[in-house]
């Protein structure tokens, strides 16, 4: 008999290095047509890391995303960049990217202020324009005055910037400090199916509600959260190297490795908590490791809720189920009533 | 070494080969069609995907010398110099890719599955993608622009899904 | 179908001189000429758009290139031999069999790295093993031949003489002091961490009831579609070029100088679009080794893992043995906690460090907890290299924490939802380190996720019923 379980988990996750330097740089170049060109050592592994970066640069310039170009991963032509590690690229080579952006800006308002008869001070960007603070119908086509910076003024509008998170070292007694600029929370709540029989286990559904501080692109956002559910469910579920006892590994390929296939995906709603960290690139965090952290714990909750069983070793595979779900029905007679309490000898869990 | 002459993407094409060549490395080495990738080499993971005689393959499994006299259709065969096709439309627009490895096998058994089932549900996408492994996306956005797609072939209008093609 | 090499007859290679031309250019590429810019990325303001990637449509297309797709006129394929035993002395490595096989252009070992180690912190990893074995994924030579069938082949004709050593396996038995160091003489504990706060004893004595529970997470491999895969190129005034899947490239450059004595400004890494990394290209592996072929051999080399390579010669997630031990009030409020953790470190320590630290700093969860004990190891092992997995040590604390939780609620009776939002971080909190936390939405996201989801209290713990 199949009985449906839902389980809960939340967490918290850093963005960044623990405690160690871990900085980004980048360049911005305004052309002489208004669009841009971003220089980032920062490296695309898939997750659309390039876009939201072009997303931060045109905010900051007023200009759209197709405006912008980025050139990435050159140790020649791109400046450093601690790399597309620890969920830090958003918040740490975008903060680089927005700050070089902001100071390529500086040098347009510089052009353009006296062209408009105010301060560079009272100018902004946006809609492709630079303009008068309150006064928009002052305004000149940032094409018009990065053509300017670099045919009269001689001023080609080129930022380069920086940034790495502000912490403190840990003591090494009792590891207090600051190790990260911040953090991300999120929860995940899983609904499962368990063959009471068979110990089978299939996830219906999962309700991800992630916090990314101010989501740059909610699709990509939508996309890591996708993602890394299907990785927590093969974690939960699924995925384990095995070694033999000489300490070879004894499924080193993809038929014997079972990773989540089409069919083992649930029905996945991503829901983006309303948030902004001012630490942030226009308020940005960071997502992509946090989508998989509660996603094994939700499930194995909905297990317990479904079955009443506790898996304590994963991957909570089918086998590992039905032995639990044996072991109860056995101490069944013993028990008067209750659901076990949480306990390492508690009987329904398995190693 | 063995003769192989076959139809790809609609251009008759041959080569002289070592008989153990695949299909794969035939596409890939002799006649440069990257598209179609090799993750595994062994048939697990469906990179490899293409269309021969209309039916969804991995490449890596099936010997040049079988495709021999065959019709192939790769990912680089599905656009033309006009237009995308719905299906590498809709995924662009509706962010189905994320690394994009799995991609072109990916496309090519939706190609297959929606040639030959013109409305399907989404329980028969995920079963015609059961084979192509993707480690990024959790294969949901790619269902909603399969789904997507077929509803353009068949001339009607997109379900309104959360997408960067329909402005909200 | 078993992951071998295949077996060439003849040497089709050498009577066919064709082979090793660069195969004909494709015919006429139709680049479509539909150049409509998406909606998304045209809007102003930019952030906030679901604007689509620049890199989607060359992905749906299939003209991305990824490092396998990538060809260089006289390029050679390089292939790696693996140890196969977890722990051994390497006696002598023979490779004239395979260095006399046609088309094999050179063969390097662990003896021609002139600096055989590096690591992000701790350099304990070699490029190629060149004295000792700690896992069965060890390379121990190289290979570079002008088919990769051929480099396959010769890779199997290197002979290798190992002493096996009995490895140690399990991280519990690693971490006793008397179970022999797999590094010796450097312990088996090779990381330690400790987050103390308050009493967590005294917590503990006055707690209305403690609870216990020991939770273990499994080794698993980032499987990415795309494996691993490098090319080397040299041009004549000593300058290197490395395109590779690394996702830390300024690092990449510092450790390929390092491994090979050259200055950084002699060398260039160009990472192209990546198949996904997810942690495990974290650090170099073969980049050195090809740049050493290809100087070797003058012309460019590119080297591609197989499947089997991806799960055995790269870096997998830490697993953890966790013990937990939680005490609550009456109320349910948490008045202490006290934390074990143990990581199996694998052979070497690669990015081990930051997941031990990430782990114990994470590991009480996000609630407010005055009395904290955690301490964590990590200890070598002579298992597959454990490195950076996404989530460095979170998925598997979270895992263990989120359970406990819920046991705890069980048997107090209380709403696993409620029990969180008793306990969770708020705007202000303090962390388990000291640090005073700013936009903080933890109970936001339980409260959002309880709604949307039809969270209806406390279960049963024998489920809702037979499906439909």
């Amino acid at each position: 008999m199949k009985r449906r379980g839902r389980g809960m988990a939340c967490m918290w996750y850093p963005i960044g290095f623990t405690v160690a330097a871990n900085p980004s740089a980048a360049v911005v170049k305004v052309n002489e047509d208004g669009t841009a060109t971003l220089l980032t050592g920062t490296v695309e592994t898939g997750q659309g890391s390039l876009t939201i970066l072009a997303q931060i640069v045109a905010q900051e310039l007023g200009i759209a995303t197709d405006d912008v170009h980025v050139v990435s991963a050159d140790t020649d032509a791109t400046p450093m960049d601690t790399g597309a590690i620890a969920s830090r690229t958003t918040y740490v080579t975008g903060n680089a990217a927005r700050i070089a952006a902001e100071k390529a800006k500086e040098t347009l308002f510089e052009v353009a202020a006296p062209l408009m008869a105010v301060k560079p001070s009272q100018l902004e960007a946006a809609d492709h324009k630079i303009f008068v603070k309150g006064f928009p119908q002052r305004n000149m086509h940032i094409g018009d005055v990065a053509n300017h910076a670099r045919v009269v003024s001689g001023q080609p509008p080129i930022g380069s910037g920086y940034f790495n998170p502000e912490t403190l070292a840990l003591d090494p007694e009792t590891g207090q400090g600051k190790p990260f600029g911040t953090y991300v929370y999120a929860t995940q709540i899983a609904e499962v199916d368990v063959d009471d029989e068979t110990g089978e286990v299939e996830v219906v559904r999962i309700v991800a509600s992630h916090d990314c501080g101010t989501a740059i692109n909610p699709m990509l956002v939508e996309g890591q959260v996708e993602g890394g559910v299907s990785m927590g469910v093969g974690f939960a579920l699924e995925e384990e190297i095995l070694f033999d006892a000489n300490g070879r590994q004894l499924n080193p390929n993809l038929t014997n490795y079972i990773m989540p296939t089409s069919l083992d995906m649930p029905e996945v709603e991503v829901d983006i908590v309303d948030n902004y960290d001012p630490t942030g690139p226009f308020g940005a965090k960071g997502v992509g490791e946090p989508t998989l952290v509660p996603t094994a714990a939700a499930i194995c909750n909905a297990i317990y809720d479904a079955v009443g069983v506790r898996i304590t070793a994963l991957p909570a595979t089918s086998e590992k189920v039905f032995k639990a779900l044996q072991a109860k029905r056995e101490q069944q007679p013993k028990q008067i009533g209750a659901a076990p309490n949480g306990g390492a000898g508690s009987s329904a869990s398995v190693h | 070494m063995v003769n192989v002459t076959l139809k790809v993407n609609g251009e008759t094409r041959s080569a002289t080969v070592p008989p153990e060549t695949t299909l794969l490395r035939l596409l890939r080495d002799q006649f440069n069609l990257t598209g179609a990738k090799l993750g595994c080499d062994v048939g697990d993971c469906g990179a490899c995907t293409v269309i021969v005689d209309g039916k969804p393959v991995n490449s890596c499994l099936m010997l040049a010398g079988q495709a021999d006299g065959r019709e192939v259709l790769t990912i680089e065969g599905l656009a033309n110099a006009d237009h995308l096709h719905p299906l590498q439309k809709l995924f662009e627009h509706f962010g189905s890719l994320q690394c994009g490895f799995c991609g072109p096998g990916v496309i090519m058994s939706a190609k297959a599955l929606l040639d030959e089932n013109p409305n399907p549900s989404a329980q028969e996408i995920r079963d015609a993608l059961g084979g192509n492994l993707c480690r990024c996306t959790g294969y949901a956005k790619m269902i909603e622009a399969i789904k997507g797609a077929s509803c353009i072939l068949r001339g009607e209008e997109i379900p309104a899904v959360k997408s960067a093609f329909v402005t909200e | 179908m078993p992951d071998k090499p295949r077996v060439i007859e003849k040497p089709d290679v050498l009577e066919k001189p064709d082979i090793l031309k660069p195969p004909a250019p494709a015919p006429l590429v139709t680049f479509p000429v539909e150049v409509v810019v998406p909606e998304g990325r045209q809007q102003t303001p930019a952030v906030g758009q679901r604007a689509t990637r620049a890199d989607a449509r060359l992905h749906g297309l299939g003209q991305t290139k990824y490092i396998d797709d990538m060809y260089f006129p006289n390029m050679l394929f390089a292939k790696i031999k693996r140890a196969g035993i977890a722990s051994a002395r390497i006696k002598s490595i023979d490779t004239k069999e395979a260095e006399a096989m046609p088309g094999v252009i050179a063969v390097i070992t662990g003896r021609d790295i002139p600096c055989n180690s590096f690591g992000p912190s701790l350099k304990d990893q070699p490029v190629l093993a060149s004295e000792r074995v700690f896992h069965a994924g060890d390379g121990v030579a190289a290979v570079a031949a002008v088919s990769e069938q051929i480099a396959a082949e010769a890779i199997e004709k290197i002979k290798v003489e190992y002493e096996p050593l009995t490895p140690v396996l399990d991280p519990l038995e690693s971490l006793k002091l008397e179970t022999p160091g797999v590094h010796a003489p450097s312990a088996n504990i090779y990381g330690h961490k400790l987050i103390k706060k308050g009493d967590v004893e005294k917590a503990f004595a006055e707690s209305y009831r403690v609870f216990e529970g020991t939770f273990r997470t499994q080794m698993v491999e980032h499987v990415p579609l795309e494996p691993y895969a490098c090319i080397a190129q040299w041009d004549a005034n000593g300058r290197v070029t490395v395109y590779s899947t690394l996702g830390r490239i300024t690092l990449g450059r510092a450790d390929v100088a390092r491994t090979l004595g050259i200055p950084m400004s002699r060398i260039r890494i160009i990472a192209t679009v990546v198949g996904g990394n997810f942690g495990g290209k974290n650090e170099i592996r073969a980049e050195p080794v090809m740049a050493l072929l290809s100087k070797k051999t003058g012309r460019p080399v590119k080297c591609v893992y197989t499947r089997s390579e991806e799960f055995t010669a790269s870096t997998t997630r830490h697993p953890l043995v966790m013990d937990y031990k939680t005490g609550v009030s009456k109320q349910g409020k948490i008045l202490g906690r006290k934390i074990r953790l143990v990581l199996d470190g694998g052979a070497y320590c690669s990015w081990s460090e930051t997941t031990l630290g990430k782990a114990c700093i994470l590991s009480a969860g996000p609630y407010n907890i005055d009395n904290l004990y955690a301490e964590a190891f990590v200890v070598y092992t002579n298992k597959t290299m454990t490195g950076a997995m996404r989530g460095f040590g979170a998925p598997q604390v979270c895992f263990a924490y989120e359970s406990h939780m819920d046991d705890i609620a069980h048997a107090l009776g209380l709403d696993p939802l409620e029990f969180r939002l008793m306990n969770a971080f708020e705007e202000g909190s303090i962390s388990p380190t000291g640090q005073k936390l700013h936009s903080v939405v933890v109970k936001e996201s339980l409260l959002r996720a309880a709604k949307r989801f039809g969270w209806n209290g406390l279960g049963d713990g024998n489920g809702t019923g037979v499906k439909a």
